[in-house]
């Protein structure tokens, strides 16, 4: 293609004004990048930081109610509330739920459990704790318990429990000891306290008593059922979407994490917004650059269009001229902003501040790469239409005449 | 007879406003295949501009034009280009070259645009042109980088390389010295023995004028009636 030849004559006849221009559009697309990924770096930050120790989604009995609450440490935790009736609600097929959701492509892990209320009882100290009876190969599925051992160890054994470190301290117990558990449902138990974590969660570290299911049976009274099903996810973005198949798919209620931590959605969104302001800024920045350089450029170069134009040269081709120096720059200026973005992201990501983690939670894989270099070079072509067309029109007579 | 250019009654009334000047009024011209004509005149009065309407870049107030046996003068702007493209060529007085492309490549440049492309054929007329203007061993320089009067030269090849039925030159001549001025004629005169187009000529130069086969005087917006020189060879 002629065009394509001219075009890339123009822009190499002028290498200094070119290699400023590309950097221009470069550094733009770093900008976007940089944003990109530091914006989607902190949501899955924070999203860690608020579901690492929790469920992506919880199924429940559909007939059960629950409460959002708000935990000791402002978090909002879903408190259980109980329906003391007779006939406990409870997951009954929960085996055959379990195969379907182990089934689904992006489930990380799974729990079912029995989770209760009870009392711990330690001569005359007697502390609240949310009971959850859980496999025990299921005990870090949800919640990493066992690398937070602070001591003892994380067998649970037939008649073993795991408590936090907070509670621990509140009853003076400490790992091999005995405790008695006293449940809602009337049941009473001796067990041995087989080990203290310690997560960091002031909910967790004061609140929670951990068993196996079975031992868990007989105390809640549930033979069979389970209470709720806890489900992780290798996407937590993607717990909506998946609550909503498993709500449909087992008649279960599905509740996403999402749903119990509404300030965080919001907090989420409003981080977007601003992300993708900067972005629509920093493209527009490019437009105009590319922009104001063709103009200029198409000015500057008045008599040579006329000359084109007298010798018959069709307004369809110039255009094409001056729009393929605008997918050029753009494609060039996107590809080396593509490069510089990522390492730039990688540098920041690969920096470590006093804590030993990076000082910007910057995710340098989720830099939008594909998505900016499509819109760059569209945008690139978008601002050369205007030069293009006015370089079409020029008059030749006009600019033989100079 | 068939000729290559017939102009009736063309008129050129140019509004400014209010202002109205009228800078030709009536001119008809004929050109004959493979004639060499002069276009002279004192300065304003109209050469340049009877040059832009003969060569479709410039539309009469009035007047019919039939370039090659078909009427010009109420086609469409793309047509015309088409034509220009086609069937004219143009020489200026500045050269008007691309400075960064070379002398081959301006000179391909009218065939190539439309093409999408340089041919091998088209490098081969290019460079067979540039060797009768005498610059063969200048063919891939730079146009940026020659001299005036080669610039003007190249520009004379570019003019002929879609073989134009008619050549117009205004003041192809007019910035080059002596020498360079006479050479680019003899080359006119040359192109003009050999290929048989037909070129009108705007000039101020008596020499350049004294070569052509005939010329054609305006004088205050009309053509004045000449004794005509005989055609050589005729
Ligand atoms: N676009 C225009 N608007 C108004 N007047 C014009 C325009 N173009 C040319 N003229 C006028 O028409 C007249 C003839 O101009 P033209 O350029 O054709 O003269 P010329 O014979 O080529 O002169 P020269 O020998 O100096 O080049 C001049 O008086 C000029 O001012
Ligand atoms: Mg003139």
């Amino acid at each position: 293609m002629f065009a394509l030849t001219v075009a890339r004559r123009y822009l190499t006849s002028n290498p200094a004004q070119t290699v400023l221009l590309v950097t221009g559009v470069a550094l733009g697309v770093t900008v976007f990048i940089f944003i990109t990924a530091l914006i989607e770096g902190l949501a899955i930050n924070l999203t860690e930081q608020v579901t690492g120790n929790s469920a992506h989604v919880t199924l429940e009995p559909a007939t059960r109610l629950a409460q959002i609450l708000p935990g000791d440490d402002g978090v909002r935790t879903e408190g259980v509330a109980l329906i003391s009736t007779f006939q406990r609600s409870q997951i009954r097929t929960w085996s055959s739920t379990v195969d379907l959701i182990r089934s689904q492509s992006g489930v990380a892990g799974l729990s079912p459990q029995i989770s209760g209320n009870a009392f711990l009882v330690k001569g005359e100290a007697v502390q609240p704790v949310s009971v959850t009876g859980l496999e025990p190969e299921g005990l870090d599925a949800i919640t990493p318990i066992t690398p937070s051992l602070v001591s003892g160890q994380g067998a649970l054994g037939a008649d073993g429990l795991l408590i936090g470190v907070e509670l621990a301290k509140d009853l003076g117990l400490t790992a091999g000891q005995p405790v008695l558990l006293r449940t809602d449902r009337g049941g009473e138990r001796l067990l041995t306290v087989r080990g203290i974590f310690k997560t960091g969660l002031q909910s967790l570290d004061s609140r929670v008593a951990f068993m196996s299911l079975q031992t868990a049976r007989p105390l809640f009274n549930l033979p069979e059922g389970v209470t709720n099903i806890e489900v992780k996810l290798d996407e937590p973005g993607r717990a909506r979407e998946v609550a909503d198949f498993l709500a449909g798919a087992t008649g279960l209620r599905a509740t996403p994490w999402q749903d119990k931590n509404l300030n965080l959605e919001a907090a989420l969104d409003a981080q977007g917004r601003t992300g993708t302001l900067i972005q629509i800024f920093s493209l527009i920045s490019i437009i105009i650059g590319v922009a104001s350089a063709l103009v200029l450029s198409a000015y500057r170069r008045r008599s040579e269009v006329g000359i084109m134009r007298a010798f018959g040269i069709s307004g369809r081709f110039i255009v094409a001229v001056f729009m393929l120096q605008g997918l050029l720059i753009g494609l060039a200026g996107g590809l080396l902003g593509c490069l510089s973005g990522y390492g730039l992201c990688t540098f920041l990501a690969s920096l470590t501040g006093a804590d030993g983690t990076p000082p910007l939670p910057i995710a340098p894989e989720r830099g939008g790469y594909v998505a900016v270099l499509i819109l760059t070079t569209l945008g690139a072509v978008l601002a050369s239409a205007f030069p293009a067309r006015s370089a079409a029109r020029i008059d030749p007579l006009e600019a033989i005449q100079q | 007879m068939s000729s290559v250019l017939q102009a009736r009654g063309v008129v050129m009334t140019f509004r400014n406003g209010d202002e109205e000047t009228q800078v030709l009024r009536g001119i008809d011209v004929d050109l004959a295949p493979g004639e060499l004509v002069a276009l002279v005149g004192a300065s304003g009065s109209g050469k340049s501009t009877l040059l832009s309407i003969l060569g479709l870049l410039l539309r009469p107030t009035e007047g019919e034009i039939q370039i090659a046996g078909q009427r010009v003068d109420d086609m469409g702007e793309k047509a015309r280009a088409a034509f220009r493209n086609q069937r004219l060529g143009f020489v200026f007085q500045f050269h008007h070259l691309l400075p960064d492309f070379s002398a081959m490549e301006n000179v391909a440049f009218p065939a190539a645009a439309p093409a999408g492309g340089i041919s091998p054929e088209m490098r081969r007329r290019a460079l067979s042109l540039l060797e009768r203007v005498g610059l063969a061993d200048r063919a891939h320089f730079p146009a940026s980088r020659l001299s005036g009067g080669q610039k003007q030269r190249v520009a004379i090849a570019r003019a002929l390389m879609n073989r134009p039925e008619l050549v117009i030159a205004d003041e192809p001549t007019g910035n080059l010295d002596l020498r360079s001025a006479g050479q680019v004629l003899d080359l006119m005169g040359e192109v003009n023995r050999e290929e048989g187009g037909t070129f009108l000529i705007c000039t101020h130069d008596e020499h350049v004028a004294a070569r052509c086969h005939r010329r054609i005087l305006l004088v205050d917006g009309k053509v004045q009636p000449q004794e005509e020189k005989a055609i050589p060879g005729g």
